[in-house]
């Protein structure tokens, strides 16, 4: 009866979190992308990295492995609300999403990329 | 470790994702999108498989009963409007142009713009319901495609477009389109506007996919960093019909900012809606501003430039030299330093141009187009396909920007009308298939069910395009001098006298000496004041 009561309360918690998924809005994800990623990489010597520069594989890894300028940053530091905090003076588009939690910007942007990569479904550029 | 950790450690170990639930309060409320009352993901009608298009509508009406009936009832649907005013017959599918010239005998390919599914010939039938497509406009995932040559219909599996090309058009996943579908967007919108003439930007200047998520330099009411408007929060919709016209545009709004709850049958999409009559409030010499908005098209000053957004646009486009071929025999194409094509075999030269000026008119918001059928004359120069009407004196115009586009096109000289030729098509008398113009024009003309003698010869047209959108940042806004000064930008316009541009040396001189005396005299009577004070 016990372990009855746990797997029933295992499935219900299941159950609500995946409800709670979240939904990626890849125009956020846009809008931020162009706006915070680009508007760095033209300043720098990077210059800008059109979305459908790299295939759908090649995004995701690049996210999951959490790696900026070669290895010595991580990525979501740049998404992260604390540097959004930093920027938001200056720039309108960290301003906007200020309050928006990493992960589901981080998701946004995936979903951004995925969508405007090479072989996605609608290659994009940074522009 | 009580039942709720385990049962969450349990949940966590199975794989569910991210937020913790714990962190919920319990009289929280449940978690919720809130950008729609309905998750069309929840919907088992919408979880199979699609073989097309009006599958997929056949499923919306289930619930939304009475929107395929609205459709039917707009320009969207029809293409086709009747002027009120002129009681000439318009919409796309009767008007000419001198972009792509027209849309008879080449339905498969200029439909793909059309609210709808199949379109392929002129038996389409305008009363089906089921071949609404409301995904074109209700697509949130941006994958949804209708492309040239399907007569409206979307690709559901992969395949080879336009036949014999090679190139491959991936099919399309419409369960997940439309478990997705959501209010339009400027992307939704964007799919046919912002490519109007056959390519990004091409027709209209002052849209094109640059507004798809544009800065506010580019748009301050679109600026997807800032206010974010939608299409639809100027182009207020009831009853899914859109707001605002090309054929019949309000030049001139005169009723000031329209209220929530007005029962007026007005245009909401004027910039006076929202700002009223004296926009000027905060700004200096506010009243000077507030006068010129009675004669100016708030447009005119706050729209210093179109295609500022990246993306060029057509100023010019020459049918005429269409045709020729390469040094290996086959259609070319010519671009310039910038890669964007200015000659293409199968439709001529063209000038593009990016940040360009406006041209700008008197204008009363009627337009009348030259149609099929309607007599042009070479020998006057150039044929307005559509006149704007208006003057400085009619009481109902103001100056207004323009985009005017310059265009050479076929006409049969005999008969003195302008054509419908048939261009696109894999057909042996299609333009594009085979280069020869009589074929083409025999063709479409058949498909119009107009006389063509056929000779053909071409004739300059012009098309204005009054323009509206990228409006630019306050500070952007035209200078003064831009327009008070010789060969300012209002050199053109007559009938009202503009300071800076309109002086007549002898009433300057005299206006000078009048002003000079009155000082003199001024100076001079307390000149004397003083002396006789002092002498007292």
């Amino acid at each position: 009866m016990k372990s009855a009561r746990i797997l029933l309360a295992a499935a219900i918690a299941a159950t609500s979190l995946s409800a709670l998924a979240y939904d990626a809005d890849w125009k956020r994800g846009r809008v931020y992308y162009r706006s915070v990623c680009t508007s760095c990489h033209v300043a720098n010597p990077v210059g800008s990295i059109n979305p459908s520069a790299k295939t759908m594989g090649d995004w995701a890894t690049y996210m999951k492995a959490d790696k900026h300028a070669k290895g010595k940053e991580k990525v979501s530091q740049y998404i992260s609300k604390t540097y959004r905090d930093k920027i938001k003076s200056a720039n309108k588009a960290a301003e906007k999403f200020a309050d928006v939690p990493d992960q589901e910007l981080s998701d946004d942007i995936a979903a951004f990329l995925k969508k405007g990569a090479k072989d996605g479904d609608s290659p994009a550029s940074c522009s | 470790m009580g039942y709720p950790i385990i049962a969450l450690l349990a949940a966590l170990a199975l794989g569910a994702s991210v937020p913790a639930v714990s962190q919920v309060p319990s009289e929280a409320p449940k978690p919720v999108k809130l950008n729609t009352t309905a998750d069309h993901t929840k919907f088992k009608e919408l979880q199979r498989v699609f073989a097309s298009g009006p599958e997929v509508t056949k499923v919306c009406l289930t619930c939304h009963t009475e929107a395929a009936g609205q459709i039917h009832r707009t320009k969207h649907w029809k293409w086709e409007f009747l002027n009120p005013g002129s009681n000439q017959k318009l919409g796309k599918k009767n008007v000419l142009n001198n972009f792509c010239i027209s849309i008879p005998s080449n339905y498969p390919f200029c439909t793909s713009c059309h609210v709808g599914y199949g379109w392929k010939d002129a038996n389409f039938d305008f009363s089906s319901e089921e071949s609404v497509d409301c995904l074109v406009c209700h697509d949130t995932t941006g994958n949804y495609k209708k492309p040239p040559g399907l007569a409206g219909n979307p690709p559901v599996k992969d395949m080879e477009l336009p036949p014999g090309s090679g190139k491959i058009v991936k099919g399309i996943d419409l369960s997940r389109i439309a478990q997705k579908v959501g209010k339009t967007s400027r992307d939704t919108c964007g799919a046919c506007h912002f490519f109007g003439g056959g390519g990004d930007g091409v027709k209209h200047g002052d849209m094109d996919s640059s507004l798809a998520a544009p800065t506010k330099e580019l748009d301050v009411h679109m600026d997807a960093e800032g206010l974010d408007f939608t299409c639809g929060t100027c182009h207020k919709a009831s009853s899914h019909d859109v707001a605002g016209s090309r054929y019949t545009p309000t030049a001139k709004d005169t009723k000031g900012a329209h209220l929530r709850g007005s029962t007026e049958n007005r245009n909401p999409a004027t910039c006076v809606n929202c700002h009223g009559k004296a926009p000027h409030e905060k700004a200096k010499q506010s009243e000077r501003l507030n006068l010129h908005a009675n004669k100016v098209a708030c447009q005119t000053c706050h729209i210093p430039e179109i295609a500022r957004g990246g993306v060029a646009t057509k100023t010019s486009w020459d049918w005429s030299t269409a045709g020729k071929k390469g040094p290996d025999g086959k259609p070319m194409l010519v671009k310039d330093a910038k890669g964007r094509v200015i000659y293409d075999s199968k439709k001529g030269d063209f000038t593009l141009g990016e940040n360009v000026k406006p041209e700008y008119a008197w204008f009363n918001g009627e337009v009348t187009y030259t149609l099929l059928g309607d007599k042009v004359d070479k020998s006057e120069g150039v044929t307005r396909i559509n006149k704007l009407g208006g003057s400085a004196e009619d009481g109902k115009s103001m100056i207004w920007p323009l985009k005017v586009f310059r265009g050479s096109q076929p006409y049969d000289p005999d008969n003195k009308t302008l054509v419908t030729p048939h261009t696109a098509g894999n057909d042996d008398t299609a333009y594009w298939k085979n280069f020869g113009w009589e074929k083409a024009i025999e063709s479409g003309m058949k498909v119009s069910g107009a006389p063509f003698s056929g000779k053909v010869d071409f004739i300059k047209t012009e098309m204005s395009w009054p323009i509206t959108h990228m409006v630019a940042p306050k500070e952007k806004a035209l200078g003064c001098t831009e327009c008070h000064s010789k060969d300012g930008r209002l050199a053109g316009i007559s009938g009202v006298y503009l300071p800076g541009r309109d002086g007549i040396p002898l009433m300057d001189t005299l206006g000078w000496s009048a002003a000079l005396l009155t000082l003199l005299g001024v100076f001079g009577h307390g000149a004397l004041r003083i002396f006789v004070a002092r002498r007292k």
